[in-house]
């Protein structure tokens, strides 16, 4: 397998007011193509961060990261948001469904701000959609759908672009039990069957049963399974 | 896509959508009745003075293009020395007066020989013709409008005036008067407003105005049809000024309410704007997105301007059928351009303000 994520000394600085926050301490972390990584630690601790700088979304304020051979830092804003369009799939605990679109509606959005460039074919969509039991809720708008519905329509629109990357921060984190099993067994299909990297934040306790690895953080530091 | 993502939107927000569509629709509606009003009034007022018949007229040097701002500076006989002139057929000294009660009207001072002489006669078609100095005749549209009829008496420049005859519209006036009638009233006796002059040759129109200049070099002579052309707003003193400051203010309407609309839409819409970003969106496609819909908010006003604007203009002919009002393409296109430009515009500023806003915050935003 080959690297596909690298975060090398990685540091970011908020200032809120005059106060500076550390969020990330020097981070070194690799993920290898088709890994599914489980990031956990206390609240606070820096997950959020480093899943917002790992996809583009936030610039480092020191070190670097390197995505499928692309240094990050190198990168404009324009670039960033053309590799995140290409490379990256985002999932977030409150799901952040377009409210107005159906479920159809807000996968197929995806594909569209991508160009449908690297998109999956027909069958693979239907294969995901089949995969994710979303088939009868394609029609549906979120408001009419259950929070772990909504979480398999958020997973199927971050896939959607065959992205080499998936990232989850707390995926799990609005759902019930069940629902979040559902989910956690529907990442690591996606990881088995299509060979999905996936980063994904988590508290769930049993998240060790679904990753091929655990990296634990706090304080913005990496405490194991940095690499 | 994207257009259901807009549309989805639209519906989603009826009153925000109702609303900037009535704005933009108004704009439109402001921009298409003042320009109709002005241009209707001014086609109206070219076609009844083409519907003399004459093929020349002769006005003081320093008169205005709308008839009845001018007063009457020309004496009547000047009418005798026009006449002589080869291949004049007919000359009709007319006196021409504004009225202001009902709205501005024209009341034409006529001698009626020399008048029908010129115009071919009137078409009555109810009474007769002007008789005694307190016979006044009305057109068909004045008479319908006010519901006159004939023998009815009506009040004309603090005169009572008993209506003799209705006839059939589009010949200089919608009121007419006998000649010493009005000149008595106005204070001028002797004098007229104009000439209407009628040709034997109408071909040798360029030929007698040669004439006529040499004889009358202080006066103003000119071919109807080069009268008629004359009469567009760019040629009255002020009209053009008004129509640009009813558009401008139409505009500011349109402008205001759209960037207030997609603004606050926005602010309400940032967390959606943060996902967008996540999933890839740039800025370049987040600032198109946001024109995109409130283009189609004005596609949407525009259509129901243009709508309103006919059913206003319906209206307005059975309340008041004096008032012509002249909706033409050329200015629906135009109100519809002025109507998109101020709305991209207005959205301008909320759309770059969208796609500049960072991710993360926007994905944080309550």
């Amino acid at each position: 397998m080959s690297e596909i994520i690298r975060a090398e000394n990685l540091q970011k600085v908020y200032r809120i007011g005059k106060v500076e926050v550390l969020a990330l301490r020097g981070i070194n972390l690799r993920v290898e193509e088709g890994e599914m990584v489980g990031l956990v630690g206390p609240s606070g601790c820096g997950k959020s961060t480093l899943l917002h700088v790992i996809g583009g979304l936030t610039s480092p304020s020191g070190g670097r990261v390197v995505l499928d051979g692309m240094d990050l830092g190198q990168m404009n804003d324009a670039q960033r948001t053309e590799m995140r369009k290409q490379k990256i799939g985002f999932v977030f605990q409150r799901f952040n469904l377009l409210p107005t679109l159906t479920a159809y509606g807000n996968i197929k959005l995806a594909s569209h701000i991508a160009g449908n460039r690297n998109g999956n074919s027909r069958a693979e969509m239907d294969a995901i959609i089949d995969m994710l039991g979303l088939r009868a809720r394609m029609h549906h708008r979120p408001v009419e759908m259950s929070g772990g519905e909504q979480q398999r329509v958020a997973i199927a629109r971050a896939v959607v672009n065959r992205p080499k990357i998936l990232l989850a921060d707390e995926p799990t984190g609005s759902l019930d039990t069940e629902n979040s099993e559902l989910v956690l067994n529907m990442l690591q299909s996606l990881n088995h069957r299509f060979g999905q990297t996936i980063l994904m934040i988590t508290h769930n306790p049993e998240v060790a049963l679904y990753t091929d690895r655990i990296v634990s953080m706090r304080d913005g530091h990496i405490l194991e399974g940095g690499s | 896509m994207v257009n259901q993502l807009i549309l989805s939107n639209l519906i989603t927000r009826p009153v925000r959508t109702v609303l900037s569509v009535m704005a933009v629709a108004i704009e439109v509606v402001l921009i298409i009745l003042v320009v109709g009003l002005t241009h209707g009034m001014l086609q109206d007022s070219a076609q009844r003075t083409e519907g003399v018949g004459a093929e020349i007229m002769v006005q003081p040097q320093t008169t205005s293009l709308f008839l009845g701002f001018s007063g009457s500076p020309m004496p009547v006989q000047i009418g005798d020395r026009l006449a002589e002139v080869r291949d004049v057929k007919a000359v009709a000294p007319v006196m021409v007066q504004a009225s202001s009660e009902g709205g501005i009207t024209l009341i034409y001072g006529i001698d009626p020989p020399t008048f029908d002489a010129v115009s071919g006669g009137f078409r009555y078609l109810q009474g007769r013709g002007l008789q005694s100095p307190d016979d006044v005749l009305i057109d068909d549209i004045y008479a319908e409008s006010r519901g006159l009829h004939v023998g009815q008496t009506i009040e004309l420049l603090n005169q009572a005036f008993r209506i003799a005859g209705i006839v059939e519209h589009g010949k200089g006036a919608r009121i007419f008067l006998r000649l010493d009638r009005l000149q008595d009233l106005m204070g001028s006796v002797g004098k007229t407003s104009l000439f209407f002059v009628k040709l034997t040759r109408p071909d040798r129109a360029g030929a007698v105005l040669e004439q006529m200049r040499e004889l009358l070099p202080n006066y103003q002579l000119r071919d109807m049809q080069e009268y008629v052309s004359m009469l567009v707003a760019g040629n009255i003193p002020g009209l053009s000024n008004f129509i640009t400051v009813i558009i401008a203010l139409a505009v500011a309407i349109g402008l205001l309410v759209i960037f207030v609309t997609m603004y606050s839409s926005m602010v309400e819409r940032t967390r959606e704007i943060g996902i967008l970003k996540a999933m890839g969106a740039s800025r370049s496609y987040v600032f198109r997105l946001v024109l995109r819909e409130t283009a189609f908010l004005t596609v949407f006003g525009i259509a129901g301007g243009i709508g309103l604007s006919y059913g206003v203009r319906a209206l307005v002919r059975v309340i008041f059928p004096t008032l012509p009002i002249l909706i033409t393409p050329d200015w629906m296109l135009r109100a519809g351009l002025i109507a998109l430009v101020a709305s991209l515009c207005g959205a301008g500023y909320p759309a770059l303000r969208a796609s500049r806003r960072d991710a993360i915050e926007a994905l944080s935003y309550e």
